[in-house]
């Protein structure tokens, strides 16, 4: 009892006394494990950012009737249909959905021509909502629209020389509408040719209420990849096709895998060279204090109380370093996430013992890698000085 | 009796020299590697960000069909002011035609367009440009088409048609008629599995339309689009415009593009290219500030452990001082010795960190790094400045000792 309390109160004593030591290696520490924190939390949540932003390049799923449509285009460009349209029930599709346990956004689409004066013009019934949600590329001059309005591909706008403000009549198998243009939508694919209304108003324009002809989804790229999402949803619409869209899903993934491996790369190397700088400076302090070492020796410590005042230095320096490390790497993930995603910061409580654990490893091979020739210290020839 | 000092001083005692020498490697390491894939990393996930596909269309002015686009044309896109970022470009031709194989029949579109066709532009290096390269996402079953007669076919129209790999399928329009060769059956999930993909010459010659092409698509590594970007062109001043047209928006390099193609217009396609801007922009931002996190760190990292190691010999100095040595002898020596071990470790440093640098550009893009030259007198001399920075406060402790007082004890 005695002994152990002479051990710490020289172990305190060692610290206290040399303040400016203390304090370099702490703040070596400190640094190190929020060196640890803070690219812990930002290649962790690196993915989660990533697959966010790979959203805005919309839908990466999509369900059409078994019996599609021919269409023409390419590279995600459509240039209009050929053939007999058929349909998808919006009540089935919506239970098959609910079914799956898909976590999905969703969108659904009827398109058909109306006739507007004396040509059909393709026209397309939107949730608006939704648009405006998983489109977010669509660039809309005007407002959008509210019941009884409408918007209009930019190139369709200027072949039919209309603008916002414009009345329409559009005739369809069931019954007429007419529409006030609200706004004018460029996106450069084929929404440039289209009008857009409200599902449920062209739905009832063609006398096809619930029917549709393409749902797209826009499953979050987490867990399976999106083929296997596709053929689990599949069995559960018979009557449809469930398509992955290669150019958006592939892609995502791809991507998703390469920035994942790079955050992981970049955090080891950083944490590895910060790692090793950080127990050179433990060793220097360490391997200076041979003189200290004899001393101790010589007054009748033994080897293991040696090294007992030494770990308990380290141990002492490594969880002060490693609590304040975290703390300080959280600062800089928030900063981080903040600045970059202007997203709320994320906290992973399990980082603190990863940071706890980097400090007092470091700490500890710092210290105890060169007590190994320290031991070897002829207690005489230390305290003389060779 | 310097050099004769600070020989000693290394040789005397190797495990200190070994660890500040480590330490300094290792901060050089990290700001090499660091430096080193910072600028290629933006550029190399803008790449990365192209295999979305194409982020440029260019069609026919005139919007009311009929319009077509000259084959001719096409090598001049090369040649644009801004060549250098288009990664690729694939014409279309599109038709509608009659398609029978085992005795089915099937209305289907037929494109012509080219796979990987070898673009020879004089005055410019030889590129291979065509849908190979500008849609990496498509899966193709079987193999590209090579000769003139062969096709691909998109996977719903193969099932419709009840072909397979090497299966003839014979197309016929307005009395024209053509027999293709499947080479492959493509999944893609788009509009392209409901079509059939024959080489550009082939089907010009089918639908009776030599040279003409329906659709250009154009993939351009292009720079975020930001306010000024957004402006109206044509509501600019003559400088605004040059300062437009001279940064690689989506939109100046479509409006570059459609100068060289007669009768085209040119869209930016806006569902690839805002997301894209987006993304490269938070990358970006993260690479940066990643950084500038592991450059603070490896400078404090190297200061602190010359810290360390120069605190703890105030009674070297001492005697120094006691045998007549003034200051500057004094900080002589001392600077020496931090001048070699930091031209060293900054030296190893520059090594491993670009081996660093080649491994994850190697191991993430699958391409090698040209580190800039730049780079290797920069790490010497950062190691030796930050080297410096760390020694600085404890030696000028160091001189200002009273050397009786320290050896004393």
């Amino acid at each position: 009892m005695n002994r152990r309390r002479w051990l710490i109160k020289l172990l305190l004593a060692a610290l206290a006394h040399r303040t400016g030591r203390t304090l370099l290696l702490l703040s070596v520490l400190a640094m190190a494990s929020s060196l640890a924190t803070a690219l812990g939390v930002v290649s962790l949540s690196m993915g989660k950012r990533v697959s966010e932003e790979v959203r805005k390049y919309g839908a990466n799923l999509v369900v059409v009737p078994a019996a599609a449509r021919l269409e023409v285009g390419s590279g995600g460009l459509n240039f209009g249909a050929i053939s007999d349209p058929a349909y998808l029930d919006q009540g089935r599709v919506e239970k098959a959905l609910a079914s799956g346990g898909l976590k999905a956004e969703r969108s659904f689409h009827l398109r058909g021509a109306l006739r507007m004066k004396d040509a059909d013009v393709l026209v397309e019934g939107v949730n608006f909502a939704d648009v405006r949600r998983l489109f977010p590329w669509w660039q809309l001059r005007g407002g959008w629209p509210g019941p009884g309005e409408t918007v209009v591909g930019s190139d369709l706008a200027q072949r039919l020389k209309l603008k916002a403000g414009d009345t329409v009549e559009l005739t369809g198998t069931a019954q007429t509408l007419k529409l006030k243009v609200s706004g004018v939508v460029v996106t450069g694919g084929e929404e440039d040719d289209l009008f857009f209304l409200a599902l449920p108003e062209l739905q009832g324009a063609l006398g096809l209420p619930g029917q549709l002809t393409e749902v797209r989804l826009l499953v979050s790229a987490e867990g399976d990849t999106l083929k296997d999402k596709a053929a689990a949803l599949q069995p559960l619409l018979p009557d449809a096709k469930v398509r992955e869209v290669r150019q958006i899903a592939r892609t995502s993934e791809g991507l998703l895998a390469k920035v994942k491996l790079l955050m992981t790369l970049v955090t080891a190397v950083v944490l590895i060279s910060a790692g090793s700088s950080v127990t050179g400076t433990m060793s220097t302090t360490v391997l200076e204090r041979s003189r200290e070492i004899g001393l101790m020796k010589a007054i009748g410590g033994t080897r293991w109380e040696v090294l007992l005042i030494f770990c308990g230095e380290a141990l002492l320096l490594g969880v002060v370093g490693g609590v304040v490390g975290y703390l300080l790497g959280s600062g800089i993930a928030v900063f981080i996430t903040r600045t970059v995603f202007s997203a709320a910061p994320e906290f992973i409580p399990w980082l603190s013992a990863v940071s706890l654990a980097v400090s007092l490893f470091l700490a500890l091979l710092g210290s105890v890698g060169p007590m190994i020739s320290v031991f070897k210290l002829d207690p005489v020839r230390s305290l003389r000085g060779e | 009796m310097l050099f004769r000092i600070l020989k000693n001083s290394f040789l005397k005692r190797p495990k200190a020299v070994v660890l500040v020498f480590i330490s300094i490697a290792m901060g050089a390491a990290v700001a090499t590697a660091f430096l080193g894939i910072a600028g290629e990393v933006s550029h190399k996930m803008a790449l990365e960000l192209r295999s979305y596909g194409a982020n440029i269309l260019l069609e026919p002015a005139a919007v009311e069909g009929g319009g077509y686009l000259r084959e001719t044309d096409l090598p001049k896109i090369k040649t644009v002011f801004w060549k250098y970022n288009i990664t690729g470009f694939a014409p279309y031709l599109f038709g509608v035609a009659d398609l029978s194989a085992n005795g089915k029949k099937e209305r289907a579109v037929v494109s012509g367009t080219w796979f990987a066709k070898q673009l020879e532009v004089p005055g410019e290096e030889a590129s291979v440009q065509g849908i190979r390269g500008i849609a990496p996402w498509w899966e193709v079953n079987g193999r590209w088409p090579e000769g003139p007669d062969e096709a691909v076919v998109g996977a719903s129209l193969a099932k419709r048609l009840n072909v397979g790999l090497g299966s003839e399928v014979g197309a016929t329009v307005r009395g024209r008629a053509a027999r293709f060769r499947v080479a492959g059956v493509v999944t893609t999930g788009g509009f392209e599995e409901e079509q059939l993909f024959a080489p550009l010459v082939t089907v010009q010659d089918f639908l009776g339309k030599p040279g003409q092409v329906s659709r250009v698509l154009v993939s351009a590594l292009t720079v975020p689009m930001d306010d000024f970007g957004r402006k109206d062109p044509n509501s600019m001043s003559k400088d605004e415009y040059e300062k437009w047209y001279c940064t690689a928006y989506v939109t100046s390099v479509a409006k570059n593009v459609e100068e060289v193609m007669a009768g085209s217009r040119a869209k930016p396609i806006w569902q690839i290219a805002s997301a894209e801007g987006a993304l490269l922009k938070k990358l970006n931002a993260v690479m940066l500030l990643l950084t500038v996190l592991a450059l603070g760190a490896s400078a404090s990292a190297v200061s602190t452990s010359l810290m360390a190691s120069m605190a703890e010999r105030s009674s070297e100095i001492a005697l120094m001082k006691a045998m007549g040595a003034d200051r500057f002898q004094v900080a002589a020596i001392f600077l020496g010795e931090v001048l070699i071990v930091s031209t060293a470790g900054g030296f190893f440093g520059y090594l491993a960190g670009n081996q660093l640098a080649a491994l994850i550009s190697h191991s993430v893009f699958n391409s090698a790094i040209a580190s800039p030259l730049w780079l290797f007198p920069t790490a010497i001399v950062s190691a030796f400045l930050v080297a410096l920075a760390g020694s600085v406060a404890p030696l000028r402790r160091a001189l200002n000792i009273e050397a009786v007082r320290v050896l004393k004890g």
